[in-house]
């Protein structure tokens, strides 16, 4: 881990319903290179907010982000930046029912210049990383939840990214897939040294980093180890 | 996985619409190929009316309503011959009767003595005599369809006829027909003294355009037929066909995309979430665009080459009829087949444009939200 910033969310507003819902008030975060932070909270208290404004999902009326030393806030097109600097992983996994695991993992080397047969191999590597060796051609509908998840952290590293925001990846899952989910997040940002920022409500989940910052009605109220 | 393949395999998802899309579009399409090759096989047809007997060219009365309805005097034919250039002129009156089972069956009164110019190549028997005014020949299109040979006798218009030869030219119309003595169609059309058309023969080293040009300026209510493009002048049936292929194939691209439009409409609908999931992973607007017109645009190829199959089985069913095989035998053309696809892709784009913008302007985090 490396106190170099990575991510840096200065001062950032978000409101909905043309103002009348205030969902981020003026929050500011930095994040170094390869640190493993939890954003925790209650519900609609702004975290997957936060997290979606550092996806380049969501656009702040206000304030900057900066992500390894490029603003993000106020670009036209941020589809290369969501490609390859970032890897999303999502409370639903999101996988398409249509397409194998392998297939799935695939979908976001579409947009980097790779071939079809790399691109299943990679896909391959992947899933063995994320444990799930011999199920590359099942569909979504014969895993488990568990294995569902695990196939969207494939699908998040497929491009290598140095940064991964999962919004509560273990908030459908039972207990035992929950280990298992954070057990190959916590052993990928170890090993490949990415920058993870996980949102959960789970207060155990949370511990699991190395940093946790707390949210409040928009506002990050507290920060602390993990 | 390649994007075709991924494609492909989002059509596959629903089988049934998919299924059904495709064979909406295809019916577009089979009408507008079908009516094609139908058009261009009666252009085709027409075209080797203009230029039966081995003729240089044709000439009919100008303005007329239709080719049989031309009808050119014996004075005119004459005037005809004396030009230096034309070796000889056949006047050819075209009438049409019932008979057997074919409701439009040919007769091309001739005189006898311009067969021997008037080109149809003998299979079996003899040409017409001179003066005989109770022989006919028939082509071999005819001859399989009445189960005729030559020395049998066949009954036409009330009058009975010796088959006398067997004729083919290669020219559907005529070899579906049969020739018969000129002053009998005549006197059965009640037309005395006229034709259909003069058949022309030039010598050799003729300007033929020049002669025509010639011939239309000395007798303005007469027409020259050299292509099919002179063929306005005394039909319109051309004109009318093109013409109604032209709105039904503007039709077909009409209903064909909004059926489209309609699939692809529901398809991004239901996909709204997935849309933005693979906006969420890095997709640019533009492969958002790429997949769901490829989606449309596969849809209608596989419509198209459907449809054109399916134009074809009917075309072919249809000229089983003596009816239709009498005037036609079907073209198949690759332009009608290149109108088809252009169809198919005119549908596509008109039916998936609407949606595949909508698909690829959604907010990612709306469309991640959206249930």
């Amino acid at each position: 881990m490396s106190d170099a910033p990575v991510i840096d969310v200065r001062d950032v507003v978000k409101t909905y319903d043309d103002g009348r819902t205030l969902a981020l008030d003026g929050v500011s975060l930095t994040i170094g290179k390869g640190e493993f932070v939890s954003i925790t909270g209650p519900s609609g208290c702004g975290k997957s907010t936060l997290l979606h404004a550092i996806a380049a999902l969501e656009e702040p009326d206000s304030g900057q982000i900066v992500v390894n030393d490029k603003e993000i806030t106020g670009q036209r097109d941020l589809s290369r930046y969501r490609a390859r600097e970032i890897g999303l992983i999502f409370q639903l996994h999101n996988l398409l029912p249509n397409l194998t695991a392998s297939e799935n993992v695939q979908i976001p080397m579409y947009e980097i210049s790779i071939s079809a047969r790399d691109r299943a191999r990679r896909a391959d590597d992947l899933l063995g990383l994320v444990g799930l060796t011999g199920k590359e051609k099942k569909r979504p509908t014969q895993l488990s939840g568990g294995e569902r998840q695990r196939v969207a952290i494939a699908r998040a590293l497929a491009n290598e990214p140095p940064i991964i925001l999962a919004d509560e990846p273990t908030g459908n899952l039972d207990s035992k897939a929950s280990q298992q989910v954070m057990g190959v997040l916590r052993d990928i940002q170890r090993e490949k040294g990415v920058t993870l920022v996980l949102v959960t409500h789970d207060i155990e989940v949370a511990r699991e980093a190395d940093r946790t910052v707390s949210m409040l009605d928009g506002r990050i109220e507290d920060t602390g180890p993990g | 996985m390649s994007f075709f393949l991924l494609i492909f395999s989002n059509l596959m998802r629903q089988k049934t619409r998919t299924g059904l899309t495709v064979l909406g579009i295809s019916i577009g399409i089979t009408t507008v190929v079908a009516l094609g090759i139908f058009v261009n096989s009666a252009k085709a047809a027409t075209e080797e009316l203009l230029r039966a007997g081995g003729a240089d060219f044709a000439v009919g009365r100008s303005g007329s309503a239709d080719l049989t309805f031309s009808t050119v005097t014996e004075e005119e034919i004459a005037d005809l011959e004396a030009y230096d250039e034309i070796e000889h002129v056949s006047g050819v009156l075209i009438a049409l009767s019932q008979v057997g089972s074919n409701p439009f069956f040919f007769q091309f009164g001739i005189n006898a003595e311009d067969l021997e110019f008037f080109e149809a190549p003998l299979v079996e028997g003899r040409d017409l005599a001179a003066g005989a005014t109770d022989e006919i020949m028939l082509g071999t299109g005819a001859t399989s369809e009445l189960d005729a040979t030559v020395g049998e006798t066949i009954e036409l218009r009330d009058i009975n006829f010796t088959v006398v030869g067997i004729f083919q030219t290669g020219a559907t119309t005529l070899d579906g027909g049969s020739l018969v003595p000129l002053a009998v169609v005549q006197e059965l059309e009640r037309k005395p003294g006229l034709v259909t058309l003069a058949y022309v023969h030039t010598r050799p080293g003729t300007d033929i355009e020049a002669l025509a040009e010639q011939i239309e300026d000395d007798h303005p209510n007469l027409t020259t037929l050299l292509d099919l493009g002179d063929v306005g002048d005394v039909d319109q049936g051309i004109e009318i066909l093109d013409a109604v292929n032209l709105g039904i194939t503007i039709l077909a691209v009409f209903i064909g995309g909004i059926a489209v439009m309609n699939t692809m409409v529901m398809a991004v609908f239901e996909r709204t979430r997935e849309f933005g999931i693979l906006r969420a992973l890095g997709w640019r607007t533009r492969r958002i665009l790429q997949m769901v017109l490829g989606e449309a645009l596969l849809l209608c190829l596989i419509a198209a080459v459907f449809g054109s199959v399916l134009a074809v089985i009917l075309t072919q069913f249809i000229t089983l009829f003596p009816v239709v095989s009498a005037f036609i035998t079907p073209q198949y053309d690759i332009e009608i087949f290149l109108r088809g696809l252009a169809v198919g892709v005119g549908v596509a784009l008109l039916g998936a444009i609407y949606p595949a913008f909508r698909a690829a302007r959604l907010s990612p985090a709306q469309a991640i939200r959206y249930e």
